[in-house]
């Protein structure tokens, strides 16, 4: 087992490595010189001595493996370079947008879990009812609806009508202590009901395909036989087994949840990592964009890497199975 | 006043403080004239507000003062910072200085703060003020005692009381003289100025938080605090005004709004302004035939600017038949035309030997077929509605175009690098208001490239601009470089828009126009009867 998580670590370690030299590779790559993609202005007015200074100021002055030794050197120093826009390091922008990408993102998909597998499961366990068939009718248009859609009536509502929720921002200039968490909690309402709204559907029907199907097996009728309730039958016995393709999906889910939800993000105008990408793309801040780019595929390859090695804990056929082989 | 009184004006001393008056000017509908603390929209977040990084300069000038108030886009500015401007020479200027002004750390406002904060632009980074400094004008300013500054410029600079130090703030040396100027982009602190507020909070999420500087030697400022939340979507902006969450917003009204928002009963009001910008069509006079004096006034002729203004902005504003720069620019001369007639633009593309020879509907020339790309904002609408209007009045007179949306980065990418034969674009205040800079335009590359391509019929009158020792002259210099201009144009208007902002008045009802910055300024937010004395807003219609 060991062996086998060191053998998946490695892998992913590999993966890592590719993608992280690709990142270096991408201003190599790009037409043109290098100093134009990382500079960000106009190079065309400089003399040769100030685009010198430049090029060494960028480390582009070395020879290719000695700025790939240093890129490494600097990334292991936590430097990803300087925002051309913001004239700030890239990681302090990244650092400064994260902790509100992950809490709404990460929250937004914890609640579509939640609500989509148990609404799911419900309309697996009620299947031929009308309750069953309007839960299914009311998640599909749910989910046929565009995010931004969504965002905005909830703000008609809730904030426009009713006045309940703030409509933009994730807290206050001022806000301290309590009356800082009221106001990260108040204005994080209606985003994260957005996103579960969103993305709900995909949880609801993979649950409620997988309970269908486990519903008729024949362990769910020895359950029933033993004289288990329906609930002790639905939530111990099919919904545990039904629920590994949605495990598939969370980590999926999860891999994405660091390059934000731009849409939501820019309705509700979040400050989270998706608009970051966005305006980034907008002016062509190649460096913020390189390092947005290298901490999305690390999340991606983590999530992926979390997967791997915790499914066999969820699933004993894979346990198993992976056991024959050994 | 017209402007051609400017320079018995400026013969006689600029002189005195703000004058008094009693008045509405800052206050043009019923509300409260003060307020504890008012939430104000900005479009996007630039920094804790350094001058030599680039910041907005509505916002900066909370913070900051100049010597003369409140900008270059007014015929008269008035003595802010200073007591007295005086015309020396046609090279040389005075300014005696206010003695009760103290900076934001409590330091007092000196003579030698001026003279540094001339030489450190003249240092530091190339940036939005300096080519005040250091080509158009050029000089240098010394101490004549410690509340007497004297400029002395390198060639004649009669406008230098009235555009220049209008428009150049002041920083403190104190603070300034810490930092070599090659890194003055980098700083990141709050900034310390002598102006009406004081930022006390900045952060990049959240946005800004200024504090009224109570001991401000004009007038204590008319709302205590002001918190700037950073909303960059325009449609996020006005649903957090329309449900009063924020007060009023830095960025114009969408047009499809101002329908709702004028409605009666509507909890927002608005104030139309005619800002100092405007939408324009530049052709890159480095590629043929564009570089044809003849070729661009044809294409100027062909442009149906009032059908442009009614289709595209709906009839918000005026047709931009008066050319460049904008008509209400304190230096345009009034007698500048460019009207629309296709007539003309057909017969100068023949007289250039332009025609149509094989009957497709589009002349050839010696590269071929007269077939162009608009480069256009494919994110924004109205913008691109333009290029397709361009598109058919260029093809109306054998000249085909398309309309090519574009990401902003691309655009942007392409007009620095000046690829492209055609591009819409947008031109701010000091481009269009700004008689220094129209002259600077015409040597950085935007209008042309003086004087690396050549420019003869440029050449003469640019020399005439620089010898001219009296502001009329240079007005008349001016006007001809306009007239010349206009007839082979480089930049076509397309409209001259209205815009109109948003405010809630029942949280605070002082906002008016300043000339070309909206309606939040710190004019807005000062006393009446001292923002009539700086003549510093636009009287509410």
């Amino acid at each position: 087992m060991l062996g086998r998580s060191a053998s998946k670590l490695l892998q992913y370690a590999l993966v890592v490595w590719v993608a992280v030299t690709l990142n270096f590779a991408l201003p190599h790559l790009a037409p043109g010189d290098p100093v134009d993609y990382l500079y960000g202005g106009d190079t065309g007015d400089l003399t040769p001595a100030q685009l010198e200074q430049i090029r060494a100021g960028y480390g582009l002055d070395a020879s290719v493996p000695e700025q790939y030794l240093a890129f490494w050197t600097n990334l292991a120093g936590g430097d990803l370079g300087t925002s051309v826009a913001l004239n700030r390091p890239v990681v302090d922008v990244l650092l400064e947008r994260l902790p509100w990408t992950l809490a709404l993102v990460g929250t937004g998909i914890v609640a579509s879990t939640v609500l989509g597998t148990l609404l799911g499961a419900l309309a697996a366990w009620r299947r031929g009812s009308r309750s069953a068939a309007a839960l299914v009718s009311g998640v599909l248009v749910l989910d046929a609806m565009p995010s931004f859609w969504v965002g905005m009536i909830l703000i008609a509502v809730f904030s426009v009508t009713l006045g309940w929720f703030p409509s933009y921002g994730a807290t206050t200039i001022d806000a301290t202590g309590a009356a800082w968490l009221a106001e990260v909690a108040t204005r994080m309402a209606l985003p994260v009901a957005t996103i579960t709204l969103a993305t709900l559907g995909a949880f609801f029907l993979l649950t409620r395909a997988a309970m269908v199907t486990v519903l008729d097996e024949p362990f769910v009728r020895h359950a029933h036989a033993k004289g288990l309730t329906g609930r002790q039958v639905a939530l111990g016995h099919a919904l545990r087994t039904a629920l590994l393709p949605v495990y598939t999906n969370i980590t999926l889910a999860a891999g994405a949840l660091l390059s934000g939800a731009v849409v939501v993000e820019t309705v509700f105008a979040y400050p989270g990592l998706g608009r970051l990408i966005f305006e980034a793309v907008v002016v062509r801040d190649y460096p913020l964009l390189q390092g947005a780019f290298l901490l999305v595929t690390v999340g991606i390859i983590g999530a992926n890497l979390v997967a791997d090695l915790t499914y066999p804990l969820l699933d004993p056929r894979v346990r198993q199975g992976r056991a024959a082989l050994t | 006043m017209n402007r051609r009184l400017l320079p018995l004006l400026l013969a006689a001393t600029i002189a005195g403080a703000a004058c008094s008056a009693d008045g509405d000017a800052a206050a043009p509908v019923d509300g409260p004239a003060s307020a504890d603390r008012l939430t104000i929209a900005l479009p996007e977040a630039r920094g804790p507000l350094n001058l030599f990084a680039g910041s907005d300069e509505a916002v900066a000038e909370l913070v900051y003062d100049k010597l003369l108030a409140p900008s270059p886009y007014v015929e008269e500015p008035r003595p802010w910072l200073a007591t007295e401007v005086r015309f020396v020479d046609p090279t040389t200027w005075e300014a005696d200085l206010r003695d009760d002004v103290v900076w934001h750390d409590g330091e007092p406002f000196t003579a030698e703060d001026v003279v540094f904060s001339i030489a450190y632009f003249a240092q530091a980074p190339t940036g939005r003020w300096t080519h005040h400094v250091s080509d158009v004008p050029t000089f240098d300013a010394s101490l004549v005692d410690s509340d007497t500054v004297r400029f002395t410029c390198a060639f004649a600079c009669p406008e230098l009381g009235t555009v220049t130090l209008a428009d150049l703030p002041i920083v403190p040396e104190h603070v300034w003289a810490q930092v070599p100027p090659e890194d003055a982009k980098e700083v990141r602190d709050l900034p310390v100025g002598t102006g009406p507020y004081r930022l006390v909070d900045f952060d990049p999420v959240t946005g800004y938080r200024f504090e009224a500087n109570t001991g401000y030697f004009a007038g204590e400022p008319t709302v205590r605090e002001l918190v700037m939340p950073v909303i960059e979507d325009p449609s996020a902006t006005f649903t957090a005004l329309r449900s009063g969450q924020i007060d009023a917003a830095l960025a114009p009204v969408s047009p499809e709004l101002i329908a709702e928002f004028s409605a009666p009963g509507s909890p927002v009001q608005l104030v139309r302004t005619a800002p100092f910008q405007f939408p324009e069509l530049r052709l890159n006079f480095r590629n043929a035939p564009f570089d044809d004096p003849d070729f661009r006034r044809a294409i100027s002729r062909a442009v149906d600017r009032a059908e442009m203004l009614d289709t595209v902005f709906l009839g918000q504003g005026r047709p931009a038949d008066k050319g460049y720069p904008h008509p209400d620019a304190p230096f345009a001369n009034p007698e500048l035309s460019t009207p629309y007639d296709p007539d003309e633009a057909r017969a100068i593309l023949d007289g250039l030997g332009l025609v149509d020879i094989d009957g497709d509907g589009v002349r050839e020339g010696p590269g071929g077929p007269l077939r162009y790309e608009i480069l256009a904002n494919g994110g924004q609408p109205i913008d691109m509605r333009a290029a397709e209007l361009v598109a058919e009045d260029l093809s109306a007179v054998g000249v085909a175009a398309t309309a090519v949306p574009l990401d902003a980065g691309t655009l942007a990418e392409r007009s620095t690098e000046r690829d492209f034969d055609l591009v819409i674009g947008t031109i701010t205040a000091h481009g269009v208001a700004d008689p220094t800079q129209f002259i600077m335009s015409h040597r950085s590359g935007y209008l042309w490239e003086h004087p690396e391509i050549p420019y003869p019929e440029f050449d003469a009158l640019f020399r005439q601009w620089q010898a001219s020792t009296t502001i009329e002259d240079r007005l008349a210099a001016l006007d001809d470089i306009q007239a010349m201009f206009n007839d082979q144009p480089t930049s076509v208007p397309l409209y001259y828009p209205d815009e109109y902002y948003a405010f809630r008045p029942d949280r605070y009802a002082g906002w008016a126009e300043s000339p070309g910055f909206g309606i939040v300024h710190k004019w807005s937010l000062l006393p009446a009867d001292v923002v009539r004395g700086a003549n510093a807003v636009v009287a509410g219609d």
